[in-house]
């Protein structure tokens, strides 16, 4: 792995932190939730009304117990994963309620499409876990979605994956039903096998039906990313030394509380913080700006102890077109080389978080496979790697195509792209596809030859169970 | 012409509030034409912030501090206004009530909106953020509204737009208002299976589609 790089200095993180901490002291949170407020009156926290005002002191103590690192547990252990450290973790979009397909049409996304996202991040070497909402199913109910978004991450794929947070109930059933998966709720609370997401409501705000959720993960020993989202300019100062003051904020006032509830429960420090669109208003996400944000937000991380999540391949673009692979190449870039450990949105989003593109999704994918031999940088360690034999074998004027080394090696050195062309213009020019159509082809490719991983029948009798008991409950 | 009027469009295209109010309280305090103060002062400053807009030359800051400002500055005039004070009348194109719906507090889009219904020269009555279907019913009742404009930037509150509609046809008021609504998942499919009367994507498609409806 290559050593990570800095974008801000001592003095100007611990500038950061402080104002970060004056806010939590003297503008306080808003937590709309009575059991969190309830926690931190416990916890000795000046309260009025749903306002909190956090005591620096008692922050940072409680910033201190999250773990460093933690093993999130897959149904096969083989895709185990490690957060934190030097480790990376590749995941599809999240959440978004559209799909764009490649001629340019916009539609809602379904349940089949969820399916198929899941199979892709299943299929793809790239993605390291399936990831969490990869679309929202809209011709599913609101009241059993979670559940059967669940479903689809435990059928056609071994690798982990993120739970409901929407709300406590719909959390608790996510983690629940991830504990049938695997062996029980004691099991999962030793091994942590579901993580979520929970986002702040910039500025300074946190609802209930993200503290909801919080606390159920808590509760459970379930690890949490911890995230916030400010529109530098809307939500948030125009400044990013402003903005990042806010975003640390709120990302320490919700580790805070889930400390409160569950020391030395794993979080994870959220960013996705970029700009406001001063012209219309919306949020941008395909720019420096983000790509800055996040960087410090590793670096954040790295000062508090904890894993950090950021970036992803981030596009305001509304088709797979150049500005979609420029933008996307920065952000999970930025995020890959300045030490983030789960990049949510790593495949698949167009349009500041609002599609999902299967074309883009492949795409990603590509950028990911790059970004991931970048990351391996330069192997030293034998004479082997360091070719002086061949060299001299080959001596002046020869080449290199012929030798065993070469043979051997180029596999494993090389980054092998499966949608890049690099034909001759006479080879390229025979079909003359751009990457967009490229793209289609290798999804529907990838999709018609993926066979999820069998699960045990009786695991998979007894999810099914769970989901229909819990469905009838739900739709009553 | 009196200066005060130039004054008042400067102080709008600034988004200068306090100058704003100032200068109405005075307006009120002299006994100068309150309608002329509105078509030679606050129309001008916010029509010249809109085209600004329109070329692309201001931005959201600019647009939304100039329509604070003239709502600041119309408040203060509303009385002599209402009594019909001053040389012919001043009559808005149009009240609108907008808010964000029941279950959901983002607010930024709508207040966009707001600012830029406003600086279009509709009357906007902002309702704020989680909002029952009764409260924007009630405020389209109060103040006479032909358009109620509902927001929602989640999946899980997108319902609530549809509770609104449904309420509507419960008290039998459906053909009295406009619906009309907005926010990062909704589409104009949803608008059109919801049976709302029209759907924008962006803040200014929400303005043409004010202006198409009361037309």
């Amino acid at each position: 792995m290559l050593p990570k790089f800095d974008v801000l200095t001592d003095e100007q993180i611990n500038k950061i932190h402080k104002n970060s901490l004056k806010i939590l002291q003297e503008i306080g949170v808003e937590f709309s939730y009575d059991p969190a407020i309830e926690v931190f009156k416990k916890h000795g926290q000046r309260v009025e009304g749903h306002r909190v005002f956090l005591d620096p002191d008692f922050v940072e103590n409680m910033v201190e117990k999250a773990p460093a690192q933690f093993t999130l547990h897959a149904r096969n252990p083989e895709h185990n994963l490690v957060c934190g450290g030097e480790n990376i973790i590749y995941m599809p979009g999240y959440g978004a309620p559209f799909v764009y397909d490649a001629d340019g049409g916009k539609r809602d996304a379904t349940m089949a499409d969820y399916d198929n996202f899941v199979k892709l991040a299943g299929a793809s070497k790239n993605m390291h876990m399936t990831g969490g909402t990869v679309v929202e199913p809209t011709d599913v109910e609101d009241e059993i979605r979670h559940l059967k978004m669940a479903y689809s991450h435990i059928i056609n794929s071994d690798k982990c994956f993120m739970g409901s947070s929407s709300g406590y109930e719909h959390a608790r059933d996510s983690i629940e039903l991830t504990a049938v998966l695997h062996g029980g709720l004691d099991v999962i609370k030793e091994k942590p096998a579901l993580i979520c997401l929970v986002n702040s409501v910039t500025p300074l705000k946190y609802d209930d039906r993200m503290l909801g959720g919080l606390m159920a993960y808590a509760e459970a020993g379930q690890p949490m990313v911890i995230a916030s989202l400010v529109m530098a300019g809307s939500t948030g100062p125009a400044t990013l030394a402003g903005a990042m003051s806010l975003q640390n904020a709120e990302v320490l006032a919700g580790i805070t509380l889930t400390q409160c509830i569950n020391s030395g429960t794993p979080v994870v420090y959220g960013c996705t913080s970029a700009v406001t669109d001063m012209s219309t208003g919306s949020l941008s996400i395909g720019n420096p700006e983000n790509a800055l944000f996040v960087s410090a937000s590793a670096q954040f991380a790295r000062f508090y102890g904890v894993p950090c999540r950021g970036g992803g391949g981030l596009t305001d673009a509304k088709t797979v077109d150049a500005q979609a692979g420029y933008e996307s190449m920065m952000t999970l870039f930025a995020a890959s080389t300045t030490g983030v450990n789960f990049v949510m949105h790593t495949a698949g989003i167009l349009q500041y978080y609002m599609a999902m593109s299967y074309e883009k999704f492949m795409v990603d994918d590509e950028i990911a496979g790059m970004v991931l031999r970048y990351l391996k940088g330069f192997d030293t360690e034998s004479d082997e790697k360091m070719a002086y034999d061949v060299i001299e074998t080959v001596g002046p004027g020869g080449h290199f195509l012929t030798q065993k080394h070469t043979r051997k090696n180029f596999k494993t050195e090389f980054f092998r792209p499966a949608l890049s062309d690099r034909q001759s213009f006479d080879g390229w020019s025979k079909d003359s596809l751009d990457t967009n159509q490229r793209a289609k082809l290798k999804w529907q490719e990838v999709l018609a030859n993926y066979t999820p991983p069998e699960l045990d029948p009786a695991v998979k009798e007894k999810v099914e169970a769970f989901i229909e008991k819990r469905s009838k409950e739900l739709l009553k | 012409m009196n200066p005060i009027f130039e004054e008042i469009k400067d102080a709008i295209v600034d988004g200068d509030e306090d100058l704003a109010i100032e200068l109405a309280e005075k307006v009120v305090a002299e006994g100068i034409d309150p309608v002329q103060a509105v078509q030679l002062g606050f129309i001008k400053g916010i029509e010249e912030v809109g085209a600004a807009w329109t070329s692309g030359e201001a931005f959201l800051p600019d647009v939304m501090m100039a329509a604070d400002a003239m709502k600041a500055g119309m408040d203060v005039l509303e009385e002599v206004l209402a009594a019909g004070e001053g040389e012919g009348a001043y009559e808005d194109k149009g009240k609108i009530v907008l808010g964000t719906v029941e279950g959901d507090i983002h607010d930024i889009g709508k207040n966009i909106v707001g600012a830029l219904l406003t600086s279009a020269g509709f009357k906007v009555y902002d309702i704020g953020i989680d909002q029952k279907a009764e409260d924007f019913v009630a405020k389209a009742d109060e103040v006479g509204a032909k358009i109620i404009a509902a927001s929602s930037l989640l999946t899980t509150t997108m319902k609530s737009q549809k509770v609104l509609v449904e309420y509507l046809d419960a008290q039998s008021l459906r053909d009295k208002y406009k619906v009309i609504i907005g926010g990062g998942p909704t589409s104009a499919k949803w608008g059109e299976d919801i049976g709302a009367d029209g759907w924008a994507e962006t803040a200014d498609e929400a303005v043409e589609l004010c202006k198409k409806l009361l037309g």
